[in-house]
């Protein structure tokens, strides 16, 4: 009854993850690093800058608009002031209301943003209506009334920033509020009898906040921005320079006329240097707080060291795979062994279930039948074939006529695999129309028609949209695209696993009816034991990537030789003993990347002795329909 | 009304407005997800709520979490009424009801620690005592929820434990408050079957030394067998049969509950049995059928089925089913 206390994953702080990401983002590097120099600039610039710019040295107009020096090594300005001097004060300014301004309007949009997304109903729509006008006015006129008419100072500039910028902040926070109200936890916090304070605090804002983050960058850059236009335009404070103002003054003062280049050029790559570090700064923090998949495309992997051909089974099969390795590469680690030297074979009319828990290489294993692996799987072994073509040495365009004409596959999750926009029928359709290009088109109605119904599906719904249909149907038309091409092989990808008892036991019989009907092999892939049972020829339990037993249906279930495959029987509720007490099997399966040394099963395994440990056992042929992979079997042979 | 009841439910409704079917029509409709629901609950009992999906199963838990207000019908806890409290009033009543939920990844915070995440129960009630009482009462609810030794999960997240640990977690948040209840809202449906039995050993095992009772929800009654007392099936928002385990499983009475049984998958194929596949699925509880409301798909329905709806019939002393033909 107790939990493994071993978890391979180390205790990191999310700070330490968090880092160990980001630095892996250049983007989000360089921007930070053009960041730290600009405040480093702002924070030091006395000791920076060669001249004290508060000096009012005698200024002859010989000192005005002088090319850059060794006295003056970015020239002066139409003042006679050292233009590097002006540059470094420059950052404090526009820095200083940048942040500031920044600070106010992530303050009124976080909170406005929060309060909307977690009360809802009235207030929210007051709230967000407020939003949307606040949103199309016009900022940059309405800056400059408001400043025209108050006195231009920094402070008066950091306000009406800070008051103008926050509708973007409002409306990302309130819709990442919704999505994290939403969450199970929440409701958890409400059974638990939290607050509603409670839950902001300790549930809602620290999901929010690294949405926060990254707006905060970007709205700094926006104010940044905002501050150098108002300056130019003459609006900025006139006690303090700020870039914008350089800008101002220079183009005002004919710094242009007089080719003084210099005074225009150096405070606009200020404002450039700083934008672009936010900006930079900004995507990469987001790459890293929504990673994506960028590696999960679709490539088709060949294996990468050619073995012999294997000596095919004398019987003629449908579908043969022959000691099939699958690797996925790991960057700068050890390749995770997915699938290792798995063997089976597949007739006419057969069924076969292929059973294992989540994680054990199950979903690989069956993509890698049709090498619809990710970029990172590689086929490192062994051979897949069907009738007498061998998959994986195949050209992508062969490959694509055994693809769904030879070999379809149904997936799991029935939802997400339709398209939401389009009728079912239609996408029926399209699957023949792509996979078998020559079919007459005035016959594909008819030819959808008669998929539908025989899934049992009315013809009369192939106009309608994924949404009008149950969770039964959908899985129903999951399977009559599958049959679209007539294909002989059909691997059903955990096809009833989200579906209730009746449900299931309705796609069941279907899938065995249309067995039974047009001949069709099917691979069953599934975690519960009880539904193969039920219908199919043979079993293959795999475990950490590995056969663990493969054998007749009957001797899986009434002579199983691996001790997981009876550890899991016991753990399988069974209706014609009701009073028997289920036992569970202790620990957790191995993660792939952080395989055992011996027998991927030893530590949870009940009968484990010394050897397992060490030394992966073989595949042993207990009769040739029988194969267990255990020291145990070898010692009693 | 017997005192040894810890929870009774009487009558228990629960409609959403879904709309009026045109602009002008004058009539609402509704949802009809919980409609007419009795049931009895015992100290350190175990029921079991069976039904598919759309049988109201998950609005009846939130009604009894009080996550929702009931449209009509009483539920009294040891005899006080407790179907309408205010938000103070409830939470006196929430240390003593917990509810664990199905997916245990979505259910813990991913931000907060372990330790954090078992301690808020007691900071939410206002726990007052040192800081070793509750350290105390934190190892403790962790440790009798199989987290040992506790200080080991102490310091981690979420994402670093199994669906079996984080399941064990929400366990020991809810039994930190010392509950007399647990709605267990189909625990286990999300793992793994190689731990779905500790996790259900585990409930089992509560109920004994901490004499806690549980409603166990589930869609699979063939996951209930040893670990209930008695079991409800539930169909479109009422209990169409209930009775002791043995009484349900082994002697079922409905029609409905005959076929849920007979599609339950064995794990034996020498024992393929007959199948009692029922065509279509539940229908919308928005219409509900005239007269009883399982005969659109009954395999044995008769004629008056359209007419009469029928209500719990009294098959032995603690054996009841909704049905016609048991009339005759």
């Amino acid at each position: 009854m107790e939990a493994q206390i071993k978890t391979t994953v180390p205790d990191t702080s999310r700070f330490q993850d968090f880092w160990g990401i980001f630095r892996k983002n250049y983007m989000g590097l360089v921007g930070l690093i053009m960041l730290f120099i600009a405040i480093f600039v702002a924070v030091f610039a006395p000791i920076l800058s060669p001249y004290d710019p508060s000096s009012t040295q005698d200024v002859t107009t010989s000192d005005i608009y002088n090319a850059p020096s060794t006295s003056h090594w970015l020239g002066t300005d139409d003042a006679g002031q050292d233009v590097l001097t002006n540059f470094i004060f420059g950052a404090r300014v526009s820095l200083t209301i940048g942040f500031f301004a920044a600070f106010i309007s992530l303050a009124i949009g976080g909170v406005l943003g929060i309060v909307a997304g977690f009360y809802g109903g009235r207030t929210e729509e007051l709230l967000m209506r407020f939003t949307d006008i606040m949103l199309v006015i016009p900022d940059l006129p309405l800056m400059m009334v408001i400043i025209a008419l108050t006195k231009p100072s920094i402070f008066n500039i950091i306000i009406v920033i800070g008051a103008l910028y926050w509708t973007t902040t409002a409306r990302v926070v309130r819709s990442q509020t919704l999505a994290v109200k939403s969450r199970k936890f929440v409701l958890r916090a409400r059974a638990i009898g939290a607050g509603k304070g409670h839950i902001i605090r300790h549930h809602i804002l620290p999901l929010v906040l690294p949405i926060l983050v990254v707006q905060a960058v970007l709205v700094v850059s926006s104010a940044v921005l905002a501050e150098s236009t108002l300056s130019f335009l003459g609006l900025g404070d006139p006690t303090a320079l700020s870039w914008g103002q350089m800008l101002n003054y220079a183009f005002g003062r004919g710094a242009m006329s007089t080719g003084a280049w210099w005074a225009l050029v150096v405070p606009g790559f200020g404002i450039v240097w700083v934008v672009l570090g936010l900006t930079l700064l900004g995507q990469g923090l987001e790459q890293v707080l929504n990673p994506r998949l960028d590696t999960h495309h679709l490539m088709p992997s060949r294996p990468t060291v050619k073995s012999e051909a294997a000596q095919r089974s004398s019987e003629k099969s449908l579908l043969e795979v022959k000691n099939l390795s699958i690797n996925y590469i790991n960057e700068g680690k050890q390749p995770a062994r997915a699938v290792e030297n798995i063997s089976f074979a597949l007739k006419k009319g057969e069924l076969i279930g292929l059973v294992g828990e989540s994680g054990c290489g199950k979903t690989t294993l069956m993509l890698g039948l049709l090498r619809l692996l990710p970029a990172a799987g590689q086929i490192v072994n062994g051979q897949v074939y069907f009738k007498d073509q061998e998959i994986t040495a195949l050209s992508d365009d062969e490959l694509n006529k055994i693809r769904w004409n030879g070999v379809s596959i149904v997936f799991q999750g029935a939802m997400n695999a339709l398209n939401p926009v389009r009728t079912v029928g239609d996408q029926i359709a399209e699957t023949i129309i792509k996979h078998l290009p020559d079919f007459p088109k005035e016959k594909i109605p008819a030819r959808v028609s008669e998929l539908l119904e025989l899934v049992g599906i009315a013809a009369e719904h192939k106009d309608h949209y994924a949404h009008q249909y149950s969770g039964g149907m959908r899985q129903r038309a999951m399977i009559a695209m599958a049959l679209a091409c007539d294909p002989e092989v059909v691997i059903a990808d955990e096809p009833t696993t989200a579906l209730d008892v009746m449900i299931q036991a309705q796609i069941l019989e279907l899938l065995d009816d249309l067995r039974k009907k047009l001949g069709l092999a099917i691979i069953f892939v599934t975690h519960d034991l009880g539904v193969v049972a039920e219908m199919c020829d043979r079993v293959l339990v795999m475990y950490g990537g590995v056969t663990a037993e493969y054998a007749e249906v009957d001797a899986i279930y009434n002579a199983p030789k691996h001790p997981y495959t009876q550890e899991l029987l016991k753990a399988f509720p069974d209706l014609t003993k009701p009073k028997k007490k289920l036992s569970s099997i202790p620990g957790y399966p191995p993660r792939l990347d952080a395989l055992p040394d011996g027998c991927r099963f030893a530590p949870r395994c009940p009968a484990a002795f010394a050897r397992c440990h060490t030394e992966q056992p073989i595949l042993h042929e207990l009769s040739s329909t029988h194969i267990v992979s255990c020291h145990l079997v070898e010692a009693s042979k | 009304m017997s005192q040894q009841n810890l929870l009774e439910v009487r009558g228990l409704k629960k409609y959403f407005e879904v709309g009026r079917p045109s602009l002008f029509s004058r009539t609402v409709r509704h949802v009809h997800a919980v409609d007419g629901v009795d049931f009895n609950l015992r100290k350190s009992e175990v029921i079991a709520l069976v039904g598919e999906s759309g049988c109201g199963k998950s609005t009846l838990s939130l009604l009894l979490m009080g996550l929702e207000d009931p449209t009509e019908g009483v539920i009294t806890y040891e005899g006080r009424d407790i179907t309408h409290l205010n938000d103070h009033e409830r939470k006196g009543l929430r240390r003593k009801i917990q509810m664990v939920f199905q997916d245990p990844y979505e259910s813990l915070n991913p931000t907060q620690t372990i330790e954090e995440i078992v301690t808020e129960p007691l900071i939410v009630h206002g726990f007052h005592g040192t800081r070793e009482e509750r350290n105390t009462r934190v190892t403790k609810a962790m440790e009798d929820a199989g987290l040992k030794p506790a200080e080991v999960y102490m310091k981690r997240h979420p994402h670093e434990l199994s669906g079996g640990q984080r399941q064990r977690v929400v366990i020991a948040s809810a039994l930190v408050l010392e509950p007399e209840i647990i709605l267990a809202d189909e625990p286990v449906s999300m793992l793994d079957v190689s731990i779905r039995a500790e996790i259900i050993n585990l409930l089992a095992e509560l109920r004994i030394t901490r004499q806690i009772a549980v409603i166990f929800i589930t869609h699979d009654l063939g996951s209930v067998g040893f670990f209930a007392d008695r079991v409800a099936v539930m169909y479109l928002g009422r209990i169409v049969e209930i009775g002791t385990m043995l009484d349900v499983l082994e002697r079922p009475q409905h029609p409905y509950t005959k076929a849920l049984l007979s599609v339950i998958p064995v794990p034996n194929p020498r024992m393929r049995r007959e199948r009692i596949i029922l065509k279509g699925e539940t229908p919308n509880p928005i219409d509900l059928p005239t007269g009883c409301r399982f005969h659109p798909r009954c395999p044995v329905a008769i004629a008056t089925c359209k007419a009469g709806d029928p209500s719990l019939i009294t098959i032995t002393k603690t054996h009841q089913a909704a049905c016609l033909l048991l009339t005759k």
